[in-house]
């Protein structure tokens, strides 16, 4: 009786957790429904214009991840150590893209960068360089959604390791940088590598603050998400959007997968 | 190998100002926590700088505020073992110990180290898998493996059981006359400093109070606050009634004392002075106190008594008007018949009697409860 009593509670919320589980399994069986079903995908994702977006992608998000971890790794790293007034504001406004909707950081962006913004207007003046609605804008906003993620994590991984380990290594004669390198990097390694996964991912997926700020040419500032955007609102639509989908799904999966074998094979050997 | 300290510096509001040499000896900074015996390690380490003084290892200096020279800490030789280890988590024992080494030989040089810290047959675990003592032993094959001749240890042996304690001591000690190597140890603990030092430094607030051989700082402390510290546990005030040659009388509560002319100092009659006697060093007589052919005896009466099995703590009142503390062994305790007599003559040896300057030291600040009215 008691026993069954006290399962009772359990069956409920075993069923919550099966309906929400649901909730975010069905949109993915919806997509390979879909998307297996027609045979104009094939077609679809072997376009020129998917290609393009992918390959886009693909080398747009790498970059904003190689300068995200060098530029955010020396951030991360002074954050998590110095102390001086003012530092929870700072910390806030480098959090602060990861809670902008991305539209306003693409705005955001024009302001800044643009052919009229604070930066870009001098630059556009004086050297005929225009940033905005090229290549480049698409890294910019990309980095500026997604590095954040990164130094975010990367500082709470260094603040993790105990001052004294580099303090120690200090005194058996590693200079700063050895000391970086052999104690402070493998033991945030897991954080670090969270991190850039999150910055990757994010930067992969960037629509709206591109859509603003770098527009939507194919081949040079079309990646896949606006790729699959336009898909979707062009005359054939849902299938090629579909397609495109399940190609960038397949695409990141096996990026995470990759990813994640080689810093747990990192961790062990480390 | 030697080391030539002396530094001033203020953090906060405490203040710090020490200074002291070491050659191929043990030297231990015994004080209380938050005495400035961590400080000092970290100071000959560089990883903390003063304000003021000079640091030299080996006659060559690695601090040197008159000349601005101030050596990061990876460019002084010493090896540091700090208090809680620090053994790098994600390395191998072997890896731990290598980390410091430099040059040609290295693999061989690992395999004599451990060999000498018995860590060879768990030269590829991880710090994580090892008993607390193998853990003390790799952290010092670590700091030893930079070949430094100066060796810092900070509370080395606290997270310990008592049994490894003792080993490790021995240890460290063969490890001394073997090596060649000078080392500051730092410790809080009494008997532990008494064991493993050459000399001793004796640190409170910030000050060395005294840096003496060890029989030195524990016969003839320099000052009230030492003997409080090194657990003399008689500390009288009185006053120099006669100074005569190498023997002094000194008056205390209507009783007079008769106690060697200190070393390096010589009170001036009518001075006041505090004198000194260990507990264990207090005899219990059945004789007249008043006897003039007796020097050094006094009238007491047992107020309070704290049994420890192998000795006895007697608490007297006495005729010096201030407490007397005797500590006597179960044996003596048993044969005295101490149990079945309240009222005794206590003799204070004149030899065992150890007279100091009333310092200024022991006067300031808060008023401190003597070991003798706590």
């Amino acid at each position: 009786m008691t026993a069954l009593r006290a399962r009772a509670p359990y069956a409920g919320v075993g069923l919550l957790i099966a309906v929400f589980a649901v909730f975010f399994l069905l949109p993915f069986a919806g997509l390979l429904e879909r998307g297996l079903g027609d045979s104009g995908a094939w077609d679809a994702i072997t376009s020129d214009s998917a290609l393009d977006a992918l390959v886009l992608s693909l080398w747009t998000s790498g970059i904003s991840l190689v300068i995200a971890v060098v530029a955010g790794t020396p951030v991360a790293y002074w954050l998590a150590h110095a102390r001086f007034p003012g530092k929870g504001a700072v910390e806030a406004l480098i959090d602060l893209p990861i809670v902008l909707p991305p539209t306003i950081a693409g705005v955001a962006l024009l302001t800044a960068f643009g052919r009229k913004g604070l930066l870009g207007g001098p630059l556009d003046d004086w050297f005929g360089l225009t940033l905005g609605f090229s290549t480049v804008a698409v890294i910019f906003a990309q980095l500026f959604v997604g590095a954040p993620f990164y130094v975010r994590a990367a500082r709470a991984g260094f603040a993790s390791v105990d001052a004294q380990y580099e303090r120690v290594a200090h005194t058996l004669g590693a200079s700063r940088l050895r000391a970086f390198a052999r104690i402070v990097l493998p033991l945030s390694w897991p954080s670090l590598a969270a991190g850039a996964a999150l910055c990757w991912a994010r930067a992969l997926g960037e629509l709206g603050a591109t859509l603003i700020f770098a527009g939507n040419l194919q081949g040079e500032t079309q990646t896949m998400p606006l790729a699959i955007l336009s898909a979707f609102e062009s005359a054939d639509g849902l299938t090629t959007a579909v397609a495109m989908a399940i190609l960038l799904l397949a695409v990141a999966l096996v990026a995470l997968a990759a990813f994640w074998l080689l810093s747990t094979r990192g961790r062990g050997t480390a | 190998m030697t080391l030539d300290f002396g530094a001033r510096t203020q953090l906060g509001d405490f203040s710090y100002d020490a200074r002291f040499e070491a050659g191929n000896e043990i030297v231990v900074l015994f004080g209380h926590s938050g005495a400035g015996k961590s400080l000092t390690l970290q100071l000959i380490a560089g990883l903390l700088r003063p304000a003021e003084g000079r640091i030299a290892i080996g006659g060559e200096a690695v601090f040197d505020s008159a000349t601005g020279l101030d050596l990061p800490p990876q460019q002084r030789r010493l090896g540091y073992v700090v208090q809680d280890l620090a053994l790098f988590p994600h390395m191998t024992v072997a890896e731990n110990v290598a980390f410091g080494m430099t040059g040609a030989g290295r693999e061989e040089r690992l395999g004599g180290l451990l060999d000498l810290m018995h860590l060879a047959e768990y030269r590829d675990r991880r710090p994580r898998s090892l008993s607390g003592g193998q853990q003390q032993r790799a952290a010092l094959a670590r700091a030893l493996a930079r070949d430094a001749n100066l060796l810092l240890l900070d509370e080395p042996f606290s997270a310990l059981d008592e049994s490894l304690r003792v080993e490790l001591r021995r240890e460290l000690i063969r490890l001394r006359s073997e090596l060649d190597l000078s080392v500051i140890f730092v410790t809080h603990d009494l008997r532990e400093a008494h064991l493993v030092a050459d000399r001793l430094a004796v640190f409170d607030a910030g000050r060395l109070l005294q840096f003496d051989g060890r029989e030195r700082v524990f016969r003839q402390p320099a000052n009230r606050r030492v003997a409080e510290l090194t657990g003399v546990s008689n500390i009288l005030r009185g006053r120099v009634a006669e100074a005569r040659d190498a023997t002094l009388t000194i008056e205390a509560g209507g009783s007079s004392l008769r106690a060697p002319v200190p070393n390096g100092w010589r009170p001036g009659e009518g001075e006041a002075v505090d004198v000194a006697i260990r507990a264990e060093r207090v005899n219990l007589r059945r004789l007249d106190p008043d006897d003039p052919e007796q020097p050094n005896l006094v009238r007491g009466t047992i107020r309070e008594e704290l049994g420890y099995g192998a000795t006895h703590t007697l608490r007297f009142e006495s005729a010096l008007g201030q407490p007397v503390e005797v500590e006597i062994a179960a044996r003596p305790y048993e044969v005295l018949g101490v149990a079945g007599q309240k009222s005794w003559t206590l003799e204070l040896p004149p030899e065992d009697l150890h007279v100091m300057p009333v310092s200024s030291e022991s006067e300031s600040g808060a008023p401190r409860a003597s070991a003798t009215t706590a």
